[in-house]
């Protein structure tokens, strides 16, 4: 038996590797999706594609890619995979769980002749080809619009890249030379993942490198099942009306060894790529089960070993093919604030209430009117966040689905992609009251320079806003609007809308829900909101029944 | 006269001083160091008590260098004044929505850091220029009156003033900052062009406002500690240390006063690279290890990297505070001698970040200090003597230290020393993590580096750290307790420019980007002059290039005369180093790293003769010491003031020094070179 502080060095080492992952990613990648957005993970898994460890950044990517590497596992036995191998997918039928425009890389991982890890990573690359620039469109009815298909497959073996796949790639996208930068980024990542975990299995020994990392999932599994002790016991379900009129819902069993998240209930599968792939509504039910457990504690495969979801073959929660992915991450959204909301009733103080609960996923593109090159912005938005008992919500921060994401500064926005940022300020609008308020949204004014572009959007909760709890006013809905000569058009879902220029795209996001009733808000907190100006003194006697 | 060289750098807890003599009669320098209590809020009396201390006749003062902690401590304790901030129209929010990032992203509570001015203190004006730096709506100054009075009635302290795009053109913000002179002479204002040249709103603005928000303590502490010094008879100018590893003048640090906010971390790492200069040692690994926190910085082919992606606050739950200032790049954690150790509810065992500080500190102060610290550890292990702890300050309370130590092993299921051992090893992992960020993921190999240890506790962990990235030579310098502080005596006046401009690397740029590197020198030898500093500067060009497409950059040096293809090769190969691959893609410039520095009367260490090999007479005695991995092994135990130039032993060893203990593993080989610096050979 291997001493524990033995072990502890070793799992630390595994995370800082994970880290060093990931910074190498973001520092190399050419997409500002990637390098900015951070949409994008990292990972180690052992060698049965078991999680070990995830670098920081995004929740939904924590946890992904063990689904590809037990896919790939699968299908190149042991005696196939050389040192210097890497694969590739992006389908998920085939181990991708998102869409095709995310690319999961992996490497095996070699020490004194035996296969002992594998390093991972999934980022979203700006175009794999299909029938819209970006490769996602509201208007697919079947995967294939969606891009090159990559089925599990090898890209360079045993160190010698595999042209014929790089050519297929390249000729396959709108922006070669951005894939061709991201490709190499990714490769570079889980490179320098490998080659450290090698030298920590050569320090240690195989045999204590593989103790330490089946030790590490063991004490995930025990904080989970720890956590699990607090929240309530029991059944809980939930159902709600979507912007769409669909009916989502969701059942949640808590017991004191597991998390179920029964989601049988739910629709059939869309011919629209609003469906997510079974392990993806799983990644989602693994992420609230996070959040309520251990947020700050290790990731790996013994923390999720408790969750269980049960999906139903052909519904929008677990597709058969031919369905489209694109959006996929709307409806994850929406199962991750359906399950939120459902628990949230039990257990308000955990959660909070709602946020505006979108990505707000923004595609503007068209050419440089300065440089005569295409550019492309691919961007999630802020928004507000539910108040929370004893804290207003907090303003303008990336949704439950994001995290270590940074947004784009305007300065560098305008010299970057050739449009001006008129505005960016919080939201005004009201919704949100409450004891404890939601924090704001965002009013963005991007105004077009080039000649023509295009604007692609997908924002759910654009007719239904962010939920109150315990007695607060849901939020303010998420909306994209066009403001030109002939008058103001409103979105939440568009694809390819012609622009030109001097057109103004407004980017509005939700304000969070209240918590708590407004009657019981603190005076000195609603007659500091009129000073700020997010409260007129009229509306405050009005909610709150204060006179400023 | 002019006999004496000081540096007094103000600390947490104590102020240190380093005064360096020389004697003309002999032709010997002499060094004497003293400590003083900090005297919190007004600092300079610690500094006059110091100085009073080390009988520092100060008429006869040449040269003075001087680190403060004000800026940081004012940051963190939210000291400073109140600030207005008028910014571009349309995005007085920017402060609030900051970048939206979440850290903490499985936390659905995280809270995100509250601005540093609430709503109604950030006010707009109008007027845009775009990236280029053209106007595309002029400057409308007609709200500035109202605005100003608005900031009076409200108490503001301080004005920040920052505009979209200042940073290619800072006329409008100049307009501003002279139209908000005019109307409210006394008010301390500043914009962000006197500080940055780099775009990112966010980070600008950020930058300003905390720069405007430390101002007037700032200036009035630099302006008693001149006064103070003056009325002693101090004639010599004074230079304050800054984050970018150079000095600077009292007046221009009391007026752009942001620039110091890590200048105590970046002092030691200047002195590492100084000293291995001076060794002939240009690859330098330094580690700096106080009673809080653990520094790292890589320094190659004695250059030290600066950078301005500096956060206060940033941590793995808390987005933190951008302050785009250069800073010597480098990577501090929560591990120091005080670090208290944990066992949480799975038996895991954590060292740090919290700390035990000097009250009650570790449980052997015997102040009432129940938890285990690494301090703790290093001395049940016998690596630190408890009869001559704090140099002799402190009888070291065996006691406490033992007790602690026990009850943290009983939760991790070990004896005493285990405990201490494994406090010992997770510390130093802790501290390898930190060395491999600077070293081997940035591309480095540590075989290729010399470490260099310091601080208080360098000297007790760099021998161990060393085994594990395989670095071969430690060197644990002369007076390595006050190390930081000799380091303000070896800096140059230094200012580091960093510009956004962006273009092709292409011939045809050529003559932009020569025009680009004289015009910002020409800036610089212009304010150098304006400041009253005697010698004009020297410079060092770096550019910031990335391939196309890409946003992160890296900084390769532009030759005098420029070579573009040479330029662009150079360029490839940094960028494969760090990356492992390179692209057949266009390379961007994306701006300019200026280094502009002149030397100010810069201590040049005088070698001393090499003595006898022999190192007995230095000998105290032989103590049994754990060394943890190394396992337990009888030590020789060595008087660190005894120690003479020419001297060499081997381990198992101890050096006892007064400001630190030096720990030398089994089959090291170490020995005393011309400056009085203990290399010690590491076998791996």
């Amino acid at each position: 038996m291997t001493d524990p502080i033995t072990l502890d060095i070793i799992q630390n080492a595994l995370q800082a590797t994970a880290d060093e992952m990931f910074a190498v990613l973001r520092k190399t990648a050419m997409s500002s999706i990637i390098y900015e957005v951070l949409d994008m993970g990292t990972g180690i898994t052992d060698a049965a594609g078991e999680i070990a460890t995830s670098g920081a950044g995004i929740p939904s990517f924590v946890g992904v890619l063990d689904k590809a590497v037990k896919v790939i596992a699968a299908k190149f036995p042991l005696e196939t995979l050389a040192e210097g191998d890497v694969f590739l997918t992006n389908d998920p039928f085939h181990g991708g769980v998102t869409h095709l425009n995310d690319l999961v890389l992996m490497m095996p991982v070699f020490a004194q002749g035996e296969l002992i890890a594998w390093t991972a990573n999934i980022a979203h690359n700006s175009d794999v080809g299909g029938l819209a620039p970006g490769s996602l469109s509201s208007n697919a009815t079947e995967i294939y619009q969606e891009g090159l298909r990559l089925p599990a497959i090898r890209l360079i073996k045993a160190g010698e890249p595999i042209e014929a796949v790089f050519d297929i790639l390249m000729a396959n996208s709108r922006m070669p030379d951005v894939l061709r930068g991201d490709v190499w980024a990714a490769i570079a990542a889980v490179r320098i993942g490998a080659r450290r975990l090698t030298e920590l299995a050569g320090r240690y020994g195989v045999g204590v490198f593989r103790q330490a990392m089946a030790a590490f999932m063991d004490h995930g599994e025990r904080i989970a099942l720890a956590g699990l002790a607090a929240p309530p016991k029991g059944r809980f379900s939930m159902t709600e009306e979507q912007d769409d009129g669909s009916h989502l819902s969701v059942t949640v069993t808590i017991s004191v060894s597991e998390f179920v998240v029964d989601l049988t209930g739910n629709p059939d599968q869309a011919a629209s790529p609003m469906n997510t792939s079974r392990d993806g509504a799983m990644l989602n039910a693994q992420m609230v089960f996070k959040s309520l457990t251990d947020p700050q504690g290790p990731a790996n495969a013994g923390s999720f070993r408790p969750v269980k979801v049960l999906t139903r073959k052909g519904s929008i929660f677990d597709p058969v093919e031919p369905a489209p992915f694109g959006f996929y991450y709307e409806t994850e959204m929406r199962l991750h604030d359906l399950i939120c909301r459902c628990l949230a009733q039990v257990m308000p103080e955990r959660f909070g209430a709602g946020h505006f609960g979108s990505i707000c996923g923004t595609f503007l593109g068209g050419i440089h009117p300065d440089t005569g090159r295409p550019y492309t912005i691919i961007e999630p938005q802020i928004g507000g966040w539910g108040g929370r008992p004893g804290q207003d919500g907090i303003s303008a921060t990336f949704s439950l689905g994001h995290g270590e994401t940074y947004n784009c500064p305007a300065e560098v926005n305008e010299a970057r992609n050739g449009l001006y940022v008129e505005q960016l300020a919080l939201n005004m609008a009201e919704g949100g009251e409450g004891q404890f308020t939601g924090g704001r949204g965002i009013v963005m004014d991007y105004r077009i320079r080039a000649e023509k572009g295009f604007l692609t959007a997908g924002y759910t909760r654009s007719k239904f806003p962010a939920w109150g709890l315990k007695g607060g006013r849901e939020g303010s809905p998420n909306l994209v609007e066009v403001i030109r000569p002939a008058g103001t058009e409103r979105y939440a879902f568009v694809s390819e809308l012609p622009l030109q220029k001097g057109d103004v795209v407004r980017v509005i996001t939700g304000n969070g829900g209240g918590y708590g009733e407004p009657l019981a808000r603190d005076p000195v907190l609603v007659a500091r909101d009129v000073k700020d100006g997010f409260l007129t003194a009229e509306r405050a006697a009005e909610v709150y029944g204060r006179k400023a | 006269m002019t006999l004496h060289r000081i540096a007094t750098d103000v600390g947490g807890t104590f102020t240190d001083l380093v005064c360096l003599t020389f004697d003309p009669v002999t032709g010997e320098t002499l060094v004497k160091t003293a400590k003083a209590d900090t005297t919190p809020p007004g600092f300079e009396q610690g500094v006059l008590d110091v100085l009073a201390k080390a009988g520092v006749q100060l008429d006869e003062v040449g040269f003075f260098a001087h680190g403060t902690t004000v800026v940081i401590n004012a940051l963190t304790e939210r000291k400073g004044t109140k600030v207005g901030l008028i910014t571009t129209q349309g995005f007085r929010d920017v402060l609030q929505i900051a970048r939206g990032n979440r850290p903490d992203f499985f936390n659905m509570l995280y809270e995100k850091p509250p601005a540093f001015v609430p709503r109604h203190l950030r006010r707009e004006i109008a007027g845009r220029l775009d990236y280029k730096g053209a106007e595309r709506a002029p400057l409308d100054l007609s709200p500035l009156p109202g605005i100003l009075d608005d900031f009076r009635a409200e108490g503001v302290g301080a004005v920040a003033i920052c505009f979209l795009h200042a940073y290619a053109n800072p006329a409008h913000e100049a307009a501003t900052l002279a139209e908000v002179r005019r109307l409210w002479p006394d008010v301390p204002v500043v914009a962000s062009h006197q500080i940055t040249r780099e775009w990112r709103e966010y980070e600008r603005t950020s930058t300003t406002v905390l720069s405007a928000y430390v101002q007037p303590v700032a200036a009035r502490y630099l302006t008693r500690l001149r006064d103070g010094l003056a009325a002693k008879g101090m004639q010599a100018p004074i230079h304050v240390m800054q984050s970018n590893g150079g000095i600077d003048t009292l007046e221009r640090a009391a007026r752009i006063p942001i620039t110091m906010v890590e200048s105590g971390p970046a002092s030691g790492v200047w002195a590492a690279a100084e000293l291995g200069r001076l060794i002939g040692v240009p690859n330098v690994l330094a580690l700096d290890i106080g009673g809080t926190t653990a520094k790292c910085s890589l320094i190659e082919c004695g250059t030290v990297k600066v950078m301005t992606d500096y956060w206060i606050e940033r941590s793995r739950t808390s987005a933190g505070y951008p302050i785009m200032v250069p800073v010597v790049d480098l990577v501090e954690i929560g591990n120091g001698g005080g670090s208290i150790a944990r066992a949480d509810a799975f038996g895991k065992l954590h060292v740090g970040p919290q700390s035990a500080g000097a009250v009650p500190g570790p449980a052997a102060y015997g102040r009432g200090g129940v938890v285990a610290t690494t301090t703790d550890a290093n001395l049940w292990l016998g690596r630190i003597n408890p009869d001559y702890f704090c140099g002799g300050e402190i009888q070291a309370d065996m006691a406490s230290a033992g007790t602690a130590l026990e009850a943290l092993g009983a939760q991790l299921g070990l004896d005493t020393s285990g405990a201490a051992r494994a406090i010992v090893r997770i510390a130093n992992a802790n501290m390898a993590a930190a060395l491999k960020l600077v070293s081997v993921n940035r591309g480095h190999d540590p075989r290729d580096f010399t470490m260099v240890g310091f601080g208080g506790g360098g000297a007790m962990h760099a021998v161990a750290l060393a085994q594990e990235l395989g670095v071969k030579t430690v060197v644990i310098p002369a007076g390595a307790a006050v190390f930081s502080a000799w380091g303000m005596l070896m800096s140059d006046l230094r200012r580091d420019l960093f510009l956004t401009r962006l273009m092709d690397l292409s011939p045809p740029n050529a003559p932009t980007l020569t025009t680009l590197c004289a015009e910002a020198e020409a800036e610089a030898t212009r304010a150098f002059a304006q400041d009253g500093i005697a010698t004009a500067p020297t410079f060092l060009r770096m550019g910031r290039f990335r391939y196309q497409n890409q946003e992160h950059t890296i900084e390769v040096e532009i030759p005098g005369l420029l070579d573009i293809p040479a330029l662009e090769a150079a360029f490839h190969a940094a960028y494969e180093r760090e990356y492992t691959y390179r692209l057949n893609a266009p390379v961007e410039v994306v701006g300019l790293h200026l280094i502009a520095f002149t030397e100010v009367g810069k201590l040049v260490p005088k070698p001393r003769p090499l003595g006898p090999r022999d190192a007995s007479a230095a000998i105290k005695g032989l103590r049994q010491v754990d060394y943890a991995e190394d396992g337990s092994h009888a030590a020789t135990i060595y008087d660190g003031t005894r120690l003479l130039p020419g001297m060499a032993f081997h381990g198992p060893a101890i050096v006892e020094d007064p400001g630190t203990t030096v720990v030398i593993h089994p089959g090291n080989r170490a020995h005393l070179d011309t400056y009085g610096n203990l290399h010690i050979a590491v076998t791996a």
